[in-house]
């Protein structure tokens, strides 16, 4: 492989195609019709300027095969007309000097001629290219308008440039963006099913594309190279036109004087004419080349376009992720501060050598400092949580559990934490409950966050409940429900509390008058992130002064584990010891 | 056993060894990198019946084991130099001291680890000190039990209300007896015959049915739940048979 100068790839190579060969036989096809027609009319008797008759044929090439056809057409006529008819015949010589004039004038008028018709045909031509482009520069355009998602936004565009620019020898289509290292990496691809080694080169499977595309992207300038057809699938017959090399072109796009991106095409070795007036205006711009920069604009927009969105996105969300980064230290800091404070308040008092405090003093700061030890733990628990669910680190464990185990556990533990106080806890898990797959952890937690809040926001003689039980088919879904009879949560609040550092406004709690209750703000909002992890939902319904209700469920799949441990057999001696047990046969499952 | 003289000259620069003297005190080896916890739990158990050593690493913690000899030890499942893990795997292969694992987090999968490869049992930071002093106490009681071989054996376990008779094998529940499948029998005796310490799932499967269940928990979770609608007088808020959350379960030791 190696690498073509831009400019003399962008070359139009002189070689004549098979329609330009066809059009030429046109124009000798039809003199010699011509030729025969006059001669069979001067069969029948003389007629005034029959060689006009040639006009005609030139006219016809001019106007539908060519100008260069409409040409030769013309000198033909005119060499055919001085052999065929004017004597001496079968020469090319004339007798008569005036027959000069009429075969002077036969030459120039179908010059002329035929000039004008190709000149009007390529106007008509024009006129049809030009609305063409604007039609696809408005699909183009609609397209990047339109657009809602970048992605598919350039999966269209890259699309659409494919088949507009198909007839011109097109075979693949990429758009590359500026990656994280020095290679750009593709965007967007589209090309031909069966270009699979161009394909190839847009993906910059090899090296030396990357570099080329990189080299590029690094100097805004064109790049082309030869793909090399590397034939390894034994299956895959060689090509007939194996030596025609294939292009590809790696096309800077700029916009507001930065390169955004690299536009990659492949395909024929005509697609160069696509690049011609970018790289060297004086070729001359055909309709299709026009059309290719104006293309190369558009997506160069877009994608200027999708960098000045990203951009907005991310300064929107640094500035929320401050926001977010103020409230929580404010939060934080005054939750860690207190129960330290308290700590030390009543530490020092204890220390200090001048006071004798009498043993209930003494009680009352130990337990000062046991309750702020309590309360740090449990935040510290918190915002670890927090944020190993931000970090995306805290995926469910799961495994097959009875929720009213976990009911259990959580209540066991709440009591040995001294938090349940002799409260009323009623607990109804229904028997028809199956093992329901969770990470009992994460909905301890969850059962741990709603008990603590049903006790703290109602009074003490009123039970708390929690219910367990299958909803309705067809969803069979777990249904754990936690009801208090305390205040309550207003209804326009009851979805914000689930949000971090959400606390429920100005509560009051009537039978607790001498402070306001304590928490994080975060236990909802951990709690709403497990249940959703575990692909369930967490809601609450309240009623201001009648209590809350804090339901949640979480899925049941299809498939249950529905065994069950065997019955060991059964030892009757009265000796029988573990170890025994232990060598007593097993049960086949 | 040597007694504690000897003891606390062989090791003269053992950090806190220099408490260990006094006869008849239970010696307390912490293995834990943070000081604070060795002053806590050296503050919290020195009442006149422990001795409390503390090693910094884990290589250190395990000479100190063949040194001192001590009765217990509190080990912390991260350290330094090697975990938690190796520390109770290289004791288990020479030594049957009882370990009790201190561990930070309560979903941690080592602590289960630990548990299978023989420690005894596990707290989790911070722990009160009374529940410390249970552990201990409990573990103690079982390893002198081990040690003296089964002798003397009750022949009866009582916990609360529950009772289990084991010459009869008849299980008893306020003084009413209850039946049991053969296998629940089993069941219980097993938790019974090390009450107060957790047994891991993987455990107690292996024990009553083999070690192709080991991994069925879950059924055993089922299993446990309908032993409890036989034993306790409220199957949901159970006092007799309790869950050690994804670990394992623990009957209520005696008081």
């Amino acid at each position: 492989m190696q690498r073509l100068p831009a400019w003399l790839a962008a070359l139009p190579r002189w070689r004549m195609s098979r329609d330009d060969l066809r059009g030429y036989g046109y124009a000798l096809l039809g003199v010699a019709g011509a030729s025969l027609a006059i001669a069979l009319v001067g069969k029948i008797g003389h007629v005034a300027n029959i060689s006009l008759l040639y006009l005609l044929v030139v006219l016809w090439l001019a106007a539908w095969v060519g100008r260069g056809p409409a040409i030769l057409a013309s000198v033909l006529a005119f060499l055919a007309y001085d052999f065929l008819f004017i004597p001496p015949l079968l020469r090319f010589t004339v007798d008569d000097p005036t027959e000069w004039l009429s075969l002077i004038a036969l030459l120039v008028t179908s010059l002329v001629t035929g000039q004008l018709a190709s000149a009007v045909r390529d106007r008509a031509r024009e006129a049809l290219q030009s609305q063409q482009r604007t039609a696809t520069l408005y699909g183009v355009a609609q397209l990047i308008a339109s657009a809602t998602d970048q992605g598919s936004l350039f999966d269209d565009l890259t699309q659409r440039m494919l088949k507009v620019f198909s007839p011109s020898g097109v075979t693949g289509v990429a758009i590359l963006l500026p990656g994280q290292g020095i290679y750009p990496v593709v965007r967007a691809l589209a090309a031909d099913p069966e270009a699979d080694a161009e394909r190839d080169a847009l993906h910059l499977t090899s090296q030396s594309y990357a570099a080329e595309a990189a080299w590029a992207l690094e100097h805004s300038e064109t790049v082309g190279d030869t793909i090399a057809h590397t034939l390894s699938r034994a299956d895959m017959p060689t090509p007939k036109s194996a030596p025609v090399e294939n292009l590809i072109y790696y096309i800077p796009l700029t916009s507001r004087q930065h390169t955004v991106g690299l536009l990659a095409i492949t395909g024929k070795p005509a697609i160069r004419t696509l690049l011609s007036p970018r790289t060297s205006p004086a070729a001359g711009s055909s309709g299709a080349s026009a059309l290719f920069a104006a293309c190369c604009d558009q997506v160069a927009l877009a994608i200027d376009r999708a960098i000045l969105q990203q951009q907005a996105i991310h300064a929107e969300a640094l500035d929320e992720s401050n926001q977010l980064k103020d409230v929580f230290l404010g939060s934080v800091t005054h939750d860690l501060r207190t129960p330290l404070a308290s700590i030390k308040a009543a530490v020092t008092s204890l220390l200090g050598a001048d006071v004798k405090w009498s043993e209930s003093e003494r009680r009352e700061f130990l337990e000062s400092i046991d309750e702020s030890a309590d309360r740090l733990n449990r935040l510290v628990g918190n915002l670890l949580d927090i944020s190993r669910q931000e970090a995306g680190v805290a995926t469910p464990e799961k495994d097959w559990y009875l929720i009213g185990d976990v009911i259990a556990t959580v209540l066991d533990r709440l009591e040995l934490a001294g938090q349940l106080q002799g409260r009323e806890v009623l607990v109804d898990v229904a028997d028809d409950v199956p093992l329901v797959p969770m990470d009992h952890t994460q909905i301890e937690q969850v059962l741990t966050n709603l008990l603590e809040n049903a006790l703290k926001y109602s009074p003490a003689d009123r039970p708390v409940r929690v219910s367990a039980a299958l909803t309705a088919e067809p969803e069979r879904e777990l249904e754990v429900r936690v009801k208090d009879e305390g205040v309550g949560v207003p209804a326009n609040e009851l979805h914000a509390i689930f949000d971090k550092f959400y606390r429920v406004h100005d509560v009051h709690l009537p039978w607790a008058s001498d402070r306001p209750p304590t928490g994080t703000g975060l236990g909802l909002a951990i709690s709403d992130n497990i249940i959703r992890a575990h692909e369930g939902r967490i809601w609450a319904e309240s009623t201001p002064g009648k209590g809350s209700t804090f339901i949640f469920r979480l899925p049941i799949p299809e498939e249950t584990p529905r065994g069950a441990l065997p019955d060991i057999v059964p030892d009757a001696e009265e000796t029988t010891t573990v170890a025994e047990a232990e060598e007593a046969p097993h049960a086949e499952r | 056993m040597p007694n504690d003289e000897i003891a606390a000259d062989a090791l003269p620069d053992t950090p806190g060894a220099g408490q260990a003297t006094g006869g008849g005190k239970v010696r307390v080896l912490v293995i834990d990198d943070e000081p604070e916890i060795r002053r806590a739990v050296q503050l919290g158990l020195a009442s006149g019946e422990f001795a409390v050593a503390w090693a910094p690493n884990g290589q250190r913690g395990l000479e100190m084991v063949a040194q001192w000899h001590p009765d217990i030890v509190l080990l912390d499942l991260s350290l330094p130099d090697m975990d938690g893990i190796e520390v109770t795997r290289a004791l288990r292969s020479w030594s049957a001291v009882p370990i009790i694992i201190l561990s930070v987090r309560s979903g941690d999968t080592d602590k289960i680890t630990a548990l299978e490869l023989g420690a005894d049992d596990y707290l989790t930071k911070p722990f009160s000190m009374g529940e410390l002093r249970a552990r201990i106490s409990v573990a103690l009681r079982h390893a002198a039990h081990a040690a003296t071989g089964g002798a003397g054996d009750d022949a009866r376990f009582t916990t609360g209300g529950l009772a289990l008779d084991f010459a009869r094998r008849q299980v008893l529940v306020d003084e009413r007896e209850v039946h049991l499948t053969p296998t629940e029998y089993e069941v219980l005796k097993y938790l019974a015959m090390h009450a107060g310490q957790v047994v891991t799932h993987r455990t107690l499967l292996r024990a009553v049915w083999g070690p192709d269940y080991e991994d069925e928990a879950h059924y055993l979770r089922v299993f446990i739940g309908q032993l409890r609608r036989k034993i306790e007088p409220e199957p949901g808020r159970p006092r007799y048979l309790l869950t050690e959350p994804g670990i394992g379960y623990r009957l209520r030791a005696p008081k």
